[in-house]
């Protein structure tokens, strides 16, 4: 079994200055990061040759770089662990140092029981060689025995659904016939801790639910998940726990609703900055071709247009020329009242006031509702509906009513409105999560909209 | 080490696994197959007769079964040297990916060409027959030799794969360094053709040694006048030095180990 086989390599493995522990004692904690710091070495043009490095003691060039500092944290037996953070914030090699694929450079991870990585699919698979002997070889190097595999032979087949393929050489394979194949042996490989890493997105739609129905199914049998993804959907679905990671250090971890909002305002926060950014960038070409002199005729109002945003960050997640403003958005009841929640199924308006500060011809007017994930639940503007809104002048104060009856589950949704210009590309002005509507809904069901379905059970035969 | 080597047990399934992998990509594709592997050695053999027994005139007698009784355990070496040079480099897609012992992929490297070796020994006794060589009487020499030989072509094979992935220029050099070993072995030539005063330093090549068994059962055992074992000092020098070969070469892999991942 597997289990033999990992337990036989426990003991403490000390490498320089760091440990892998394995115990398969009664502890409540399968994966134990205590303190771990990697360090990678970035190194500066090639490999020196052997030549310089023994005649002339060249050394290489390299830079430091920490890609984790210091992380400490414990995942539970039979817990669902998420990783989340930016790109180059250190998840997939705090993946690795769990998986031993790197070795820290400091600190000690501490594993109870077996572990398998899904990394990276297929992984090994040798392109001559044909799906019965690549089934083999790969899940040997998972770490199964021969005797495994020919029980689970069968399994690993079908779950791929390659049966008429199976010895065919694999170069002959599509990509997702081939990735089938990597997560079917991998999945089955049945470890006590799995590891997973973005590889989730396999194969057409019925191949994925099956993929989950074998997530939820090791879930449900207690075993330990820790996985790697930026679909922030699917953590939150699956996680009990999640870790958000930043510059290789915790920023927060715990609730996923509580983490991944935090996540998703420090990527809006991003944003942001590389919007303001990139307008400073372009103010500089302004004032640059203004300095040199250039025949175009620049009007002075634009430099102070395009700084707008940026007023002491004050103005959150928002953009646009400034050309007309959202000055203000409401929620109002049927009888005109200002409100902030409703009930499932009320008609409501959703009132914005635009302030033009230049003739805008044809705006378009627009609103999206997204929900507390950032899903986008439905948007919609004026000229989608056909309505052309003409043109206003510098000084127009506007009204726009959408009028909305409120089919949503139960929950928190956020209202963005825009005012675009008729190119329907470029923005006047843009406001992220402007309104919040809290709706309130009786009804058990689960998703986004309630379609309001009527459920009749009869019986055919007996 | 020694919980290395318990660890390396644990994982001896993904080790045939992967040497039958070897075995296999080599000849997928090919009509003959593994056929090549006893088809090779009888084209060399006939290559080189040409050469030392008709151009160069060497005065050998039955020069094929000379050289080839020598020749095939060098290959195994050599192969094993330069299939394993570069073989962590090119297996960088599953050490990024996958943990397991690393010393199972040039490891795998060398019992593939120890299982062909075998397969090409098998051809080699077929043509003694024919030939009525007895090459039986020696025989049970054979397996020690083809032991020792093991280790020191596994300790080779474990530096020179891990130098490599630090030292990329290795994989180029290596073909040269295998040629220098080939010429400073008797493989082509017989060792009583060697000065007297070099003898001495031939013979701290382990592969001296070998051949010089390899020649005895095979070639020697044919004309018993030219039979000539090595003291024991020679043989014991032979297995201490390819011993220390071995270790040498699996603590530098194992010291170089952790860093592979980072520099492939």
């Amino acid at each position: 079994m597997l289990e033999e086989s990992l337990a036989s390599q426990n003991g403490i493995v000390t490498n320089t200055n760091s440990t892998y522990i394995d115990t398969d004692g009664n502890s409540t904690v399968a994966v134990d990061v205590r303190s771990i710091s990697k360090i990678f070495r970035i190194y500066h043009g090639k490999n020196p040759s052997l030549k310089d490095a023994i005649l002339k003691g060249k050394r290489v060039t390299y830079e430091e770089f920490l890609a984790l500092d210091n992380v400490s944290f414990s995942v539970y037996k039979g817990e669902t662990f998420g990783i989340i953070g930016p790109n180059g914030s250190g998840k997939s090699t705090l993946l690795k140092l769990i998986a031993r694929i790197l070795v820290p450079n400091s600190g000690e991870i501490v594993i109870n029981g077996s572990v398998s990585a899904l990394l990276e699919l297929g992984a090994g698979f040798h392109a001559d060689l044909t799906g019965r002997e690549n089934i083999y070889i790969n899940a040997a190097i998972l770490g199964m025995k021969k005797r495994e595999i020919d029980k689970k032979f069968d399994e690993i087949v079908r779950f791929s659904e390659l049966e008429r393929f199976i010895d065919t050489p694999v170069k002959n394979y599509s990509s997702g016939m081939y990735m089938r194949l990597g997560f079917s042996v991998a999945i089955n490989v049945n470890p006590d801790i799995l590891l997973v890493d973005e590889v989730l997105a396999v194969g057409d739609q019925a191949f994925q639910s099956k993929c989950y129905q074998v997530i939820y199914d090791f879930m449900r049998r207690g075993k330990t998940i820790i996985i790697v993804s930026h679909d922030l959907e699917t953590i939150s679905d699956l996680c009990k726990r999640v870790a958000f990671l930043k510059n290789g250090k915790i920023e927060d971890i715990g609730n996923p609703i509580v983490v991944i909002n935090k996540y998703r305002s420090y990527i809006e926060e991003m944003e942001r900055k590389r919007i303001i950014e990139q307008q400073k960038e372009e103010r500089k070409k302004i004032f640059k071709s203004l300095v040199e002199g250039e025949r175009k005729v620049i009007d002075g109002e634009e430099i102070d247009k395009l700084s707008r945003v940026s007023i002491n960050g004050e103005v959150v997640n928002r953009f646009g020329s400034g050309d007309a403003e959202i000055k203000r958005i409401r929620l109002v009841d049927k009888d005109g009242k200002d409100v902030d929640f409703c009930k499932y199924g009320d008609e409501v308006n959703i009132v914005m006031d635009v302030l033009f500060n230049t003739e805008v011809e044809d705006p378009i007017f627009g609103i999206r509702i997204t929900d507390h994930r950032g899903n986008i639940v439905y948007g919609t503007n004026n000229r989608l509906n056909n309505i052309r809104s003409g043109t206003f002048k510098k000084g127009d104060l506007v009204k726009v009513i959408f009028s909305q009856r409120i089919v949503f589950i139960g929950g928190t949704y956020f209202v963005s409105p825009s005012v675009g210009y008729k190119d329907t590309k470029t923005y006047c002005d843009w406001v992220n999560n402007m309104l919040t509507i809290n709706v309130i809904h009786h009804n058990r069901a689960e998703g986004i909209a309630d379609l309001n379905s009527e459920i009749t059970i009869e019986k055919i035969s007996s | 080490m020694i919980s290395n080597f318990k660890k390396l047990f644990s994982y001896h399934e993904l080790l045939f696994s992967l040497t039958r992998k070897e075995l296999k990509v080599k000849y997928r594709g090919s009509a003959l197959g593994f056929f090549w592997s006893l088809l090779n050695p009888i084209l060399v053999m006939l290559v080189y007769s040409f050469v030392f027994s008709i151009v160069m005139r060497l005065g050998i007698k039955h020069y094929a079964i000379f050289l080839i009784s020598v020749l095939l355990p060098f290959n195994f070496l050599s192969n094993s040297v330069n299939y394993g040079a570069n073989s962590i480099v090119a297996n960088g897609n599953l050490i990024n990916k996958i943990y397991f012992p690393r010393e199972i992929i040039p490891l795998s490297i060398v019992l593939a060409n120890l299982t062909n070796f075998f397969f090409e020994l098998i051809a080699l006794f077929i043509v003694l027959g024919i030939m009525g060589y007895k090459f039986y009487i020696y025989l049970h020499i054979l397996p020690l030799v083809i032991l020792v030989q093991f280790f020191l072509v596994s300790g080779v094979t474990l530096v020179v794969s891990s130098l490599t992935v630090f030292f990329r220029d290795l994989q180029h050099l290596i073909g040269i360094i295998m040629m220098i070993w080939f010429f400073g072995t008797p493989v082509i030539y017989p060792l009583s053709m060697v000065p007297e005063k070099f003898q001495f330093i031939m013979k701290a090549n382990p592969m001296t040694v070998f051949s010089i068994f390899y020649r005895n059962i095979f070639y020697y055992v044919n004309y018993p006048e030219e039979l000539q074992f090595p003291t024991l000092k020679v043989i014991l020098m032979a297995v201490v030095v390819s011993l220390f070969v071995f270790f040498l070469g699996y603590f530098v892999f194992k010291k170089l180990e952790p860093r592979f991942t980072e520099e492939i």
